[in-house]
C-alpha cells in the first residue's frame, strides 16, 4: 500500500471540464471517499490516477513516484469499474485468478487457488466459480469486480460505485466487509460513489467534488457539521439539510452579515405545539404538519410553513399528526449561516445569553 | 358529371377488391399463413437441390453415360464406389485437395489476422488501405487465373523479376515445375482471398469492447495476454467462420486452377474438382463421377459438420 497524491490535476473532454484542478492526498491505508451527484467527474478522476486518461495539468504521484506520464501497469493499481468490466468468455474463477497471473508475478498455483477462494467466501459468490462471467446477476457481477481488484495487493485500490447494483441488505454487509478488509490489510482505497450513506459509514475522509471541482475535503463528520457550502451541506445527510431564507427562523446567535441562507439538518429541526416559544423576541416558525413518514428508525415530518417546506427528525412516538399546526425552532447552536453565492459563514459564538445578543445587535 | 365518375370508380374499386379472398385469407390460422408463404421456397429448394442430390446418389450405383441418352440405365450396385476407393488416383487427387486447402487456409489466417490487428490500429489512411487491400476479392476467379498465368511467366512475368530481386535463381515457371505448381495456385488463392479472412477478422476485432483492454491494462497484462486471453478468443469465432467458408470454397476450387494451371504439370496440382470434370464431361462417365461426386459431398459435409461443432463451442464463450 501507498501513498497517493493529486496535485492540481484537470482533464477536459472537448469542451467539458470532467475533472478541474483537483488536489487531493490520500494517505497510507486511508480510506478517502469522493462524493458527487452523476456527471462530478468521479469517474474520470479514478481513471486517471488509474492511468486510463491522460490529465491535461497537474501530476499525480503514487509512493513517491511521479507516474502522470506513466501507463496504468507501472502504476500497480487496482480498479473496480462502475460498468463491471469481466472477461466474458471466461469463468468466474479465471476472472479472479487473471490478475494473479500477470507478467512478472510469481504465484504459485496453490497460492492463486488459496487466495481466489478465499476472496470468492468474503464476497459470497464461491457457488458462482464455475460460471461464466456472461452467466451471472448484475450484482454477483459487481462482485467478482470487486473480488477481481481485492485479490491483488496494489498500491490503491480505486473503487468506482462499486456497490451501486447490490441490495440494500448485501450493500449494508459489503460495505461493512470492505471497511474491515481496509482495516486489516492496511489498504489504501480511493473510493467514489454518489451515495452519502456510503461515505459516511466508510471513509476517513470525505472530498466532495461538484462539476469537477474538489469543493471540501475532511472527516464525515466535519463536513458533515461543517460544510463549505450549501452544495456540500446538501450533498450528505437524509433527508436533506433544509434551507430557508435568512431572518425566517429565531436563531440563537446571530446572522452573520451577508447571509441569505439559513440550513437546518432535519435531527435539529425542533417541532412545538401551536403554543410553544411564546414570549419570545422572534416567534418561531409557524406551520402545519403535511407528511408523517414512519421509517422505523426514525420519523421525517415534512412542515409546511411561510419560508417553504421544512423537513423534521422527530420521535418516533410523539403526537405529530397530518394536519396538526405546529411551530418549528432550530436546536441552540444548529443553524448553518450561508451567503448568497452558497458559501457557508461562520457565526459568531453563542456565548452570551440570547438577551444580550439582541443588544449587541441592535448596536 | 365529374362527382359522379368519382363515386362510380370508388364503387367499382370496391366492387372489385376481392372481399371473399381477404375473408379466405384471414380465417387461415397462423400455421397455415406460414405455410403459405415458405411452401414455394420449399418446392424450389427440392426441385434444384434436393432431386439432383438424390438423382445423384442414384447415378452413381449405375454405368449411365450422359453422352448417350438412348442407352437404358443399367444398375451396377456399388460397383462405382469399389472402383473408385480401389484406385490410387483418387487418393492422389484427395490429398492435392486436402494439401491445397490446409495451406491456403493456414498461410491466409496468418496474414489475414496480423492485417487485421494493423488495419484496426486505426492508422491515418486505414480506410484507404482497407479499401486496396479488399481488391482481389472482388475479381472474377477466372480472370484472376488468367491474368496469373502472365505474372508467372518465366520470362517475361513479374513473379519471377521480383523473386530473381532477392534471390538470383534465374527464370522461374512456376506453373511449369513439378515442385512449385502447387504453390503458384495457393499464391494466387492467398492473394485473392487473404482480404476475406481479413475482413471477418477486423469485424471482431471491431466487436471487442475497449474496456477489456482497460481491465487487463489494470490488471497488468501484457501485450501477449492481452492478444491471448482478450483478443483471439473475442475473434475466435470470426476467424473459425471466414476458415469454414473458404475452407469449402477451396475444396471445391475450380475455375482459378484451370484458368492457372490446369490441374498440370502431370497431376499435381489436379484437385478433385478438376478431375470430377474430367470424369464426367471429358470421358462422360456419368456413374462412375456421381459416385465421386457423392463421396467429395459426404466428406465436406462431414467435415464442415464437425467443425460447426467446434465453431458452437468457441461460440459459446
Ligand atoms: N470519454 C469522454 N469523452 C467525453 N466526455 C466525457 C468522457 N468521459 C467523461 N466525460 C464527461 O465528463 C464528465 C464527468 O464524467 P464522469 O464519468 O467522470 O462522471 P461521474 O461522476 O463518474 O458520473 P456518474 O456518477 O454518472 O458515473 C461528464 O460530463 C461526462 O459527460
Ligand atoms: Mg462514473
Amino acid at each position: 500500500m501507498a501513498e497517493v497524491d493529486l496535485a492540481g490535476v484537470s482533464k477536459r473532454f472537448g469542451d467539458i471540464t470532467a475533472v478541474a484542478d483537483v488536489s487531493v492526498r490520500i494517505g497510507d491505508a486511508e480510506f478517502v471517499v469522493l462524493l458527487g451527484p452523476t456527471g462530478a467527474g468521479k469517474t474520470t478522476t479514478l481513471r486517471l490516477v488509474a492511468g486510463l486518461e491522460q490529465p491535461d495539468a497537474g501530476s499525480i504521484t503514487i509512493a513517491g513516484t511521479d507516474v502522470t506520464r506513466l501507463p496504468p501497469a507501472a502504476r500497480d493499481v487496482a480498479l473496480v469499474f462502475q460498468q463491471y468490466s469481466l472477461y466474458p468468455h471466461y469463468t468466474v474463477y479465471e476472472n479472479l485468478a487473471f490478475p494473479l497471473k500477470a507478467p512478472g508475478r510469481r504465484l504459485s498455483k496453490p497460492e492463486i487457488d488459496r487466495r481466489v477462494r478465499h476472496i470468492a467466501e468474503m464476497l459470497r459468490i464461491e457457488a458462482k466459480l464455475g460460471n461464466r462471467a456472461t452467466q451471472l446477476s448484475g450484482g454477483e457481477m459487481q462482485r467478482v469486480s470487486i473480488g477481481r481488484a481485492l485479490v491483488r495487493e496494489p498500491t490503491i485500490y480505486l473503487m468506482d460505485e462499486p456497490l451501486s447494483s447490490l441490495d440494500a441488505k448485501l450493500r449494508e454487509d459489503l460495505r461493512t466487509e470492505l471497511k474491515r478488509i481496509q482495516r486489516d490489510l492496511g489498504a489504501t482505497i480511493l473510493y467514489v460513489t454518489h451515495d452519502q450513506l456510503e461515505a459516511m459509514t466508510m471513509a476517513d475522509r470525505i472530498g466532495v467534488l461538484a462539476a469537477g471541482r474538489l469543493v471540501q475535503t475532511g472527516p464525515p463528520r466535519t463536513v458533515y457539521e461543517a460544510p463549505a457550502s450549501i452544495y456540500a451541506a446538501q450533498r450528505l445527510g437524509s433527508p436533506q439539510i433544509n434551507l430557508l431564507p435568512a431572518g425566517s427562523l429565531a436563531t440563537d446567535r446571530p446572522e452573520p452579515p451577508g447571509t441569505a441562507t439559513l440550513g437546518i439538518r432535519p435531527e435539529d429541526v425542533r417541532l412545538t405545539g401551536p403554543m410553544g416559544g411564546a414570549g419570545q423576541e422572534r416567534p418561531d416558525l409557524p406551520g402545519r404538519v403535511l407528511t408523517v413518514e414512519h421509517l422505523g428508525v426514525e420519523t421525517v415530518v415534512l412542515v409546511e410553513t411561510a419560508a417553504g417546506p421544512v423537513r423534521a427528525l422527530a420521535d418516533a412516538h410523539g403526537p405529530v399528526a397530518e394536519d396538526q399546526p405546529v411551530r418549528v425552532a432550530a436546536r441552540p447552536g444548529s443553524v448553518l449561516f450561508f451567503a448568497a453565492d452558497g458559501r457557508r459563514l461562520a457565526a459568531t459564538p453563542a456565548s452570551a445569553p440570547a438577551a444580550l445578543e439582541e443588544m449587541s445587535d441592535v448596536a | 358529371m365529374p362527382s359522379d365518375t368519382v363515386t362510380t370508380l370508388a364503387d367499382k374499386t370496391a366492387r372489385a377488391t376481392p372481399l371473399a379472398l381477404a375473408r379466405r385469407v384471414r380465417a387461415l390460422s397462423d400455421q397455415a399463413i406460414a405455410w403459405l408463404f415458405i411452401t414455394p421456397t420449399i418446392v424450389l429448394l427440392l426441385a434444384i437441390n434436393i432431386f439432383p442430390l438424390l438423382w445423384t446418389i442414384y447415378l452413381s450405383f449405375t454405368s449411365y453415360r450422359a453422352n448417350q441418352p438412348g442407352r437404358p440405365i443399367r444398375w451396377i450396385g456399388t460397383r462405382n464406389y469399389e472402383r473408385l476407393l480401389g484406385s490410387e488416383d483418387i487418393w492422389g487427387y484427395m490429398q492435392v485437395t486436402a494439401s491445397f486447402v490446409v495451406w491456403t487456409m493456414v498461410i491466409q489466417v496468418l496474414i489475414g489476422l496480423g492485417l487485421a490487428l494493423l488495419i484496426n490500429r486505426n492508422f491515418k489512411g486505414a480506410g484507404f488501405w482497407t479499401t486496396v487491400i479488399l481488391i482481389p476479392m472482388m475479381l472474377s476467379p477466372a480472370v484472376v487465373g488468367t491474368f496469373w498465368t502472365y505474372l508467372y511467366h518465366p520470362q517475361i512475368g513479374i513473379f519471377s523479376y521480383i523473386v530473381n530481386v532477392f534471390a538470383a535463381v534465374g527464370p522461374l515457371d512456376m506453373i511449369g515445375s513439378v515442385d512449385l505448381a502447387m504453390w503458384s495456385i495457393i499464391i494466387v488463392d492467398t492473394w485473392m482471398w487473404t482480404p476475406y479472412i481479413m475482413l471477418l477478422c477486423l469485424a471482431g476485432l471491431r466487436s471487442i469492447p475497449p474496456y477489456l483492454y482497460e481491465a487487463a491494462e489494470i490488471d497488468r497484462a501484457g501485450p501477449l495476454q492481452q492478444f491471448w486471453h482478450i483478443t483471439l478468443p473475442r475473434v475466435m469465432p470470426f476467424l473459425m467462420l471466414a476458415v469454414l467458408f473458404r475452407g469449402i470454397e477451396n475444396f471445391k476450387m475450380f475455375d482459378m486452377v484451370v484458368e492457372l494451371t490446369s490441374g498440370g504439370p502431370g497431376s499435381t496440382t489436379e484437385l478433385a474438382s478438376i478431375n470430377l470434370k474430367r470424369e464426367a464431361f471429358e470421358k462422360w462417365r456419368t456413374g462412375y463421377s456421381s459416385a465421386f461426386a457423392v463421396i467429395l459431398f459426404v466428406t465436406v459435409f462431414g467435415l464442415a459438420n464437425i467443425y460447426v461443432k467446434a465453431l458452437n463451442r468457441v461460440k459459446q464463450t
